[in-house]
């Protein structure tokens, strides 16, 4: 969607000017392209042809076989009554994993609906504002912010495994700092196993972890303001909260799509942290969790499979709107 | 007069908007740099120190925390499996990268944007571990260092694909040409040329693969078995040592600690490399 066109700002960046696209474009236009690329191959030797094909093919069966095809294969084993024992019997099952989420015989997929739909909104807007604010701090280029970088970056080289220890190091219920900071109040908690505090203290390390990539895409966002728009505008004694509002926010927008679609998606699918600090208890089970939960924790990888469906249906329904809506707002903003 | 304009609007910013940019950072600095700073604190308390006190700093370093975990953790073991999955995993897969890259940015192939869009749209799909399971069990690739490693390719290609076409289409085509017309070979052309001339994107794509494999957690739970203990990465080594030593938190906080190194110096090495591509929002969260 958007990784292409940085992709190419990245071969910028890297002091790598573009070959000359448009002049390439033209070309191709007017028909140059058939000839071109005829004349390239037929310069390749039928050993090299032979070589490059099998350098693709290998490539993209390894692709196809372990990123489309279980995508796809996602769907197939929702209907089906797949076991994680091996060796068990496998056989269609129908509709069954559905009707079963949507009767409510098994327990927890109302629940699941509720804590998935928290966890996205909270951590979409928290992480988008904090983020926001963050970048807005530390686009200079200075020494002291570079350093700054450096550390809100680190959560996410540490992945989520060692964040979620760390935290689960502060949040110990008996000697913690966070343990005597209630202790001040003559409260105590279990904090990551309380029925209260689990849910926002997950979505708080799921913001902590990936603020850093939210952040950078909108500090990269700002430094491509033009700066001379700033000073004709602080020429015409135009407010810093104008400006911020009517120059920054509008020219933001690309970035505020990017950024919410992402932690939108990413919220939503991914349980990697959730599984680490509560393994889905207390609250925290949001639908990814539970599919994972139920595949191999219950052993019922169809059902599993089928609320993996369930909620990759949800986040596109969702999900599809609101770039449409974000597109539409970026033409309005920007226009 | 833009330089009165200019010049009175630097001298606005007054000492408060200094004091608040001064606040601010320190804000930023506490909220990310304490937590890791208390976890290194604890590392090295006595158990007996951290119990009684354990907002405070211990007045001699305890070293025994690190070998404690070194050996009850099998810390040595974890990293060495991790560092080998990582890195051939994510070799692979930038490899692999390339050779469809190439072809796809030079239109060789019929259908390149065809191609290209299928394997773009693998940033965007759910990693579906329950298939992926299935298939690791029916193809014997379901609890051993192969297995694990194949499993492991696919994640850090999309990435790869995208940002070498890119950078592939910015390198003259003429160049190819010249190699074929001299009868250089395919591979050859591809070791000499292409990748010298796109090594910032494949080291970016190297490191984000590699760090991908790295700090997976679920991979390790779903696609080993709960008693090969021989081929756990650091990930599941670190999680199963939390539910099993609780009670001593700062031996857990050294086995954080020694875990968190090797990725630590990773980071000290390259971290100018890795912003930059997150700060040109070319890698998703």
């Amino acid at each position: 969607m958007t990784a292409a066109p940085s992709a190419a700002a990245e071969a910028a960046a890297a002091g790598q000017p573009l070959a000359d696209r448009r002049t390439l474009a033209r070309l191709r236009r007017i028909g140059v392209k058939r000839s071109r690329r005829g004349r390239q191959a037929r310069l390749l030797s039928a050993s090299s042809r032979t070589v490059m094909w099998a350098g693709l093919l290998l490539g993209l069966c390894v692709y196809a076989a372990f990123g489309l095809a279980p995508a796809v294969l996602n769907v197939l084993f929702s209907f089906t009554s797949y076991s994680l024992y091996p060796g068990a019997p496998v056989s269609w099952a129908g509709l069954q994993n559905y009707t079963t989420m949507f009767t409510s015989e098994l327990p927890g997929v109302e629940p699941a609906l509720v804590a998935t739909a928290v966890f996205v909104v909270a951590v979409t807007v928290l992480q988008n504002v904090i983020a926001l604010a963050v970048a807005h701090r530390l686009v200079g280029d200075s020494r002291w912010n570079g350093f700054l970088r450096l550390l809100v970056f680190l959560p996410i080289v540490l992945g989520v495994t060692i964040v979620g220890s760390i935290w689960l190091i502060i949040f110990n219920p008996t000697q913690s700092p966070a343990a005597s900071l209630w202790g001040l109040f003559g409260a105590n908690s279990a904090f990551f196993g309380s029925d209260s505090l689990a849910m926002p203290l997950v979505i708080g390390v799921q913001v902590w972890q990936n603020i850093g990539f939210t952040a950078f895409v909108f500090i990269g966002a700002l430094k491509a303001i033009n700066p001379d728009i700033y000073q004709a505008a602080a020429l015409d004694g135009v407010s810093r909260w104008t400006r911020l509002r009517r120059i920054t926010w509008p020219l933001l927008a690309p970035a505020v799509t990017v950024n919410v679609l992402l932690a939108v998606v990413g919220s939503a699918t991914l349980y990697s942290l959730i599984y680490v600090l509560t393994s889905g208890d207390h609250g925290t089970m949001t639908l990814g969790m539970l599919s994972f939960n139920e595949a191999f924790t219950n052993a019922d990888l169809g059902f599993g499979a089928a609320l993996a469906t369930m909620l990759f249906a949800i986040t596109l329904i969702v999900a599809v709107p609101l770039m449409v809506y974000l597109r539409g707002r970026e033409r309005r903003l920007l226009a | 007069m833009t330089t009165i304009a200019g010049a009175r609007h630097a001298g606005r910013a007054p000492r408060s908007q200094l004091l608040a940019r001064l606040v601010t950072g320190a804000v930023i600095a506490v909220v990310f740099l304490l937590p890791v700073l208390y976890v290194l604190m604890i590392a090295f308390e006595t158990d007996s120190h951290y119990a009684s006190n354990p907002m405070v700093p211990p007045s001699s370093l305890h070293l025994q925390n690190f070998s404690a975990a070194w050996t009850q953790g099998d810390i040595g073991r974890q990293l060495v499996n991790t560092v080998l999955y990582a890195v051939v995993a994510s070799a692979v897969a930038t490899a692999l990268a390339l050779l469809i890259a190439y072809p796809l940015a030079r239109r060789l192939v019929r259908g390149h944007n065809l191609v290209y869009g299928l394997v773009a749209v693998g940033l965007f799909l759910p990693f579906s571990i329950i298939p992926l399971f299935i298939e690791a069990r029916s193809l014997h690739l379901f609890n051993n260092t192969p297995g694990y490693i194949i499993l492991h390719i696919e994640p850090g290609m999309p990435l790869g694909v995208i940002l070498l076409t890119a950078f592939i289409t910015a390198v003259p085509g003429e160049l190819d040409e010249a190699a074929w017309v001299d009868g250089v070979s395919y591979l050859k052309y591809m070791s000499r040329v292409i990748v010298p001339l796109t090594r910032p994107a494949l080291l970016i794509t190297f490191l984000y693969g590699m760090l991908g494999v790295w700090n997976d957690i679920i991979g390790p739970v779903a696609l080993l078995g709960p008693t090969s203990t021989n081929l756990f990465p650091i990930t599941r080594g670190i999680y199963n040592f939390y539910s099993g030593y609780q009670n001593n938190y700062p031996v857990f906080a050294a086995a954080v600690i020694l875990a968190s190194l090797p990725l630590v110096a990773v980071f000290a090495g390259t971290q100018r490399q890795l912003i930059r591509a997150a700060i040109a929002g070319s890698v998703k969260g």
